[in-house]
């Protein structure tokens, strides 16, 4: 087994276990308010994330576990936050939405659509005055909905900055969608590269279950930004994950198992039409095909990361909600510490 | 495109004279501070103007923006009380409350012109849903410069308008310039009509200098928005002759492109056409000197009328139902 | 040295950019459409055009770039123009700007400053008269600066663009730009959070900021004449708000005025008139006055926009209703 099978598949195990454990700790009535979990576009963290510099800036959204996990923050510290403890990345005020972590450039999180576009391209601005770095936007398919998406892609081509814009498009299919429902994005586009290479802007599109063709496209693709290529686009066809619903996330035919990838097959119809595009599930029978690994190797794997996720979940709920004096903190930013 | 008569034509000839004449006094008052603000003129563009509003009835809605004169006047409204808002007085269209760039004339359906950059391009969207809901033959156009591009309410709009299928065009005048900024220096489109084919909106570029060119292009647009096909961006690429607005000294221009003006001119451009169909060039310097009279006359009426009674100005900050007025007249 | 504010906006800006190369400006017509004003800005566009972006009208992205630079590790300035068309960027600069040192728990902040030319102008209508700094002064996180003096004009923009931690909105009147004052650049800075006594007195407290304060100093000339000597509180920011000197001022001469060019209701001057409510009353000799703009947005018409200026003559009539004259 490659050091880089072995790592994908931690990364991307890493990521579904920590989500998991999330619906877990909701479900239980530990985990408070709206949160959205990145089941199912796994790979599109792990293969963007690989092809990153510590110096880079990367920008989320509300679906932002997954960044965390793959840039390499601490799972603890993010369950903490999520659970709104005084340990958590922000000492409890940002929670899931706005989960960020400024040491690893990811310095705020954006909870509303298209938010985080703009801070993304001034991002790039700075990266290109300093002469180092580049920026990654992570963002839905409904951002390109909002204004401020084509403000973003405007000013970027002009003034040339390095930012990889990279729209994960889970989307309901048109087919599906019915009134009353959480709207999906409604945009006439066929494929959202055309609006973008309206602009100018250096287009494709690329598969969202296959982390092999997900590597080579990022690899490429943040190499000619960094390279001074001005902005570049990218649409990742994601397959929306069953348990991905308007109110709260569910976990259809319950935690994954190894065994799906083994003949297995969940109680639940939706999911086993869903494993067939599970970018998990299609990189393990990929490796076993190819004999890169074996069951006991995958075991093995699974078993470090659930241990890990364990701990997480035990120093979240060991660690304090924050004092009541803390919610007169970081209004302001102390000015002793300028310059 | 050559399919109007003689008297449309005529007419056409008229209402560019009277947008030129209208602007003209504009211009003049304005630099002697009696036309206040920063008033934005169309000079040089008013064959966009002309050439679409003859395509529309009474009931089709019009929206524009901070370079509305030639919009309301070629939509039907009264010179006079055009003028009047225009000085900021009490006959004005909007009894001197709105002033050059928010002109408003419910009743030739001019429903707004805004200050805002791109502010107007959803609340034609809305316009256009309502008569699509209403399942009238009615139409919105919407009037804004390239500048407006590089707003994301316009690309919200082109979104929506693609989705829903709405009896709405987009009318872009590409001068070329943001307000002081070159086309080339913000943006690396040239052409605006390259954002509307991802939405599936059908667009064409045209000269937007010719009154005849606009007026049939308009034309064939509106009849197919009419005839229920969706939305349409029509973009006349025009030339504004004067600044961004009375007092610009447009240092960004040299003088070889100053001087080129003149070719573009529209007025100058039907004039050669119809000398060219057999009118004599006293007929049309006729036409031209008794639309400068109307308009001297009209521009000096204005001048006499009253200024709004300070006593008034509370009024219209709420519809007469406001529950709150009365307190809100105790209290300020 | 006697200089005029949009002087010391200028020689603020030019400074800040030769001091530090993190200074950035995104959009760079400072000076609106005041053609001598922007002059003034020529030095700066001579030397440092490198660091003056050129932008499409897209106020939402260039506010948002502006705090995402700012983040890492820029110092930028966005010219929104008109004061007016911040409210094309307010999901930016209220919803992202001002929340976001809060919350990442202190972990990021956001040094940038949004600047507005603001106020009414004269027949601007009501599309291009806003003061935001009471709307936006219910945003906690964001500073409101409103110079009011050339000085601060000077001052407060080479703190904001040098020294800010903060996201800042500078908010500087369209008409302020012709006003003078005494600067001597050797001399420390009032700390930002001050606000200055422009005129001591003893009979009435005119509390002003930005465009009032000029309004303020000349009713207090006005009103010396008949013998009544009242003191001018500039406020010079809106947040922080100098509570502290608003009630010692007012402590010394038991009447207030103030003179704000904010709507009404809910604006900065109510702000005011509750703080001496909860923590001065016992000072008060009479009624609070309130010198502001009536609930009405800006008319066109010069005749309907003087019935709702904030005037000296107003001021002045306050000050003796006040006095009980």
């Amino acid at each position: 087994m490659s050091a880089n099978v072995s790592s994908n598949l931690a990364a991307m195990l890493k990521i579904r276990r920590f989500e998991e454990q999330c619906i877990a700790m909701a479900r239980a009535g530990k985990l408070p308010g709206h949160y959205h979990v990145y089941i199912g576009q796994e790979a599109t963290a792990v293969a963007a994330c690989a092809a990153l510099k510590p110096e880079d800036f990367l920008f989320s959204t509300w679906r932002n576990h997954g960044h965390l996990l793959a840039r390499g923050a601490s799972p603890g510290k993010m369950l903490a936050e999520i659970l709104g403890r005084s340990g958590g990345y922000a000492g409890g005020k940002s929670g899931t939405l706005h989960l960020s972590a400024n040491d690893l450039g990811m310095p705020t999180t954006s909870a509303l659509v298209g938010g985080s576009l703009p801070l993304a391209t001034g991002a790039a601005l700075a990266c290109k005055r300093q002469g180092k770095g580049i920026a990654v936007a992570f963002f839905g398919d409904a951002g390109l909905e909002e204004g401020a998406f084509y403000e973003s892609m405007i000013i970027a081509q002009v003034w040339q900055v390095p930012i990889l814009f990279v729209c994960e498009n889970n989307s309901i299919p048109p087919k599906d969608r019915k009134r009353g429902q959480y709207t999906s994005s409604t945009l006439p586009a066929q494929r959202l590269g055309d609006v973008t290479q309206s602009l100018q802007i250096p287009s494709e599109a690329v598969d969202g279950t296959d982390l092999t063709a997900m590597e080579e496209c990022f690899k490429r693709l943040t190499a000619e930004v960094r390279n001074g290529g001005g902005p570049r686009f990218v649409e990742v066809c994601c397959s929306r994950w069953p348990g991905n619903i308007m109110t709260w996330p569910e976990l259809p035919g319950g935690d994954w198992q190894i065994d799906w990838a083994f003949g297995g097959k969940p109680d639940v119809d939706a999911m086993v039409a869903w494993l067939s595009s599970d970018p998990l599930s299609l990189y393990l029978k990929k490796q076993l095909a190819a004999g890169a690994l074996d069951r006991t190797q995958i075991e093995a794997i699974d078993a470090a990361v659930k241990k890990e996720m364990t701990g997480a979940a035990q120093f979240a709920l060991d660690s304090a909600f924050p004092e009541a004096s803390e919610a007169y903190r970081h209004v302001f930013a102390a000015q002793e510490s300028a310059l | 495109m050559t399919d109007l008569s003689l008297k449309m034509l005529h007419r056409f000839y008229e209402q560019l004279w009277q947008i030129r004449f209208f602007e003209g006094h504009v211009q003049r008052l304005a630099a002697s501070g009696e036309v206040p603000g920063f008033p934005h003129l169309s000079t040089g563009q008013e064959a966009v103007a002309v050439g679409v509003c003859a395509n529309l009835t009474e009931g089709d809605m019009l929206f524009s923006g901070h370079r509305a004169h030639g919009h309301v006047l070629a939509k039907g409204s009264d010179p006079y009380a055009t003028f009047c808002e225009v000085i900021g007085r009490q006959d004005g269209l909007c009894q001197g409350r709105g002033g050059s760039m928010h002109l408003v004339d419910v009743s030739t359906g001019m429903l707004g012109a805004t200050g805002v950059v791109a502010g107007n391009l959803s609340l034609a969207a809305g316009a256009a849903w309502a008569a699509q809901v209403a399942n009238k033959e009615k139409i919105a156009v919407v009037f804004f410069g390239d500048g407006a591009t590089g707003s994301g309410v316009f690309h919200e709009t082109l979104n929506l308008a693609g989705l829903w299928q709405l009896p709405l065009l987009f009318v872009c005048e590409n001068n070329g310039m943001a307000e002081f900024t070159g086309r080339e220096e913000h943006s690396d489109v040239a052409k605006v009509s390259a954002f509307a084919a991802p939405y599936g909106i059908s667009a064409q570029t045209i000269d937007g200098n010719d009154v005849l060119v606009v007026n049939a292009a308009a034309r064939s647009a509106i009849q197919g928005i009419r005839a229920g096909s969706g939305p349409y961006l029509l973009e006349c690429m025009t030339y504004r002759m004067a600044g961004h607005y009375v007092g610009d000294a447009q240092h960004y221009r040299s003088k070889e492109e100053m001087a080129t003006m003149k070719e573009k001119d529209p007025i100058e451009r039907l004039r050669l056409h119809l000398l060219a169909k057999g009118d004599s060039a006293e007929e049309l310097e006729a036409i031209m000197q008794r639309v400068k009279a109307e308009m001297t006359a009209v521009v000096d009426r204005a001048r006499k009328a009253a200024h709004p009674d300070p006593a008034t100005v509370m009024d219209y900050v709420y519809s007469a139902d406001f529950p709150g007025r009365e307190e809100n007249a105790k209290w300020n | 040295m006697k200089i005029t504010f949009a002087e010391g906006l200028a020689q603020a800006i030019y400074e800040a950019m030769a001091a530090d190369s993190r200074v950035v400006l995104i959009g760079s017509s400072f000076m609106g459409l005041n053609m001598t004003a922007r002059k003034l800005m020529e030095p700066a566009v001579r030397d440092y055009s490198d660091r003056m972006l050129v932008t499409p009208i897209s106020e939402l992205a260039l506010a948002g770039a502006g705090i995402g630079a700012a983040m890492c590790g820029q110092r930028p300035v966005v010219d929104l123009g008109t004061g007016s068309f911040i409210f094309q960027a307010f999901a930016q600069v209220v919803n992202e700007a001002a929340n976001i040192h809060y919350m990442s728990g202190g972990q990021s902040k956001a040094p940038v400053t949004f600047y507005c030319l603001a106020g009414m102008r004269g027949m601007g209508a009501a599309q291009h008269s806003h003061r935001t700094q009471a709307m936006l002064g219910q945003v906690p996180g964001l500073q409101i600066l409103t110079p009011g003096g050339a000085d601060d004009a000077y001052q407060l923009m080479k703190w904001s663009l040098l020294k800010s931690q903060n996201p800042t909105v500078f908010i500087c009147h369209s008409l302020l730009f012709t006003e003078t004052s005494e600067l001597d650049p050797n001399e420390p800075m009032l700390p930002v959070g001050r606000a200055r006594i422009r005129r001591q007195g003893s009979d009435v407290s005119i509390i002003a900021s930005s465009i009032t304060v000029p309004r303020a100093m000349a009713a207090a000339e006005l009103l010396e004449k008949q013998g009544i000597f009242a003191e001018v509180v500039d406020l010079r920011t809106v947040v922080p708000l100098d509570r502290e000197t608003i009630l010692k001022s007012v402590a010394k001469t038991g009447r207030a005025v103030i003179a704000d060019e904010c709507h009404k209701s809910f604006g900065v001057a109510a702000e005011i008139a509750a703080t001496l409510a909860e923590d001065g009353l016992s000072f008060l000799k009479a009624p609070v006055r309130r010198v502001v703009v009536p609930d009405v947005p800006i008319p066109f018409s010069q005749s309907l926009e003087e019935e709702l200026t904030v005037s000296t003559e107003k001021i002045v009539a306050a000050a003796l209703q006040v006095l009980g004259r």
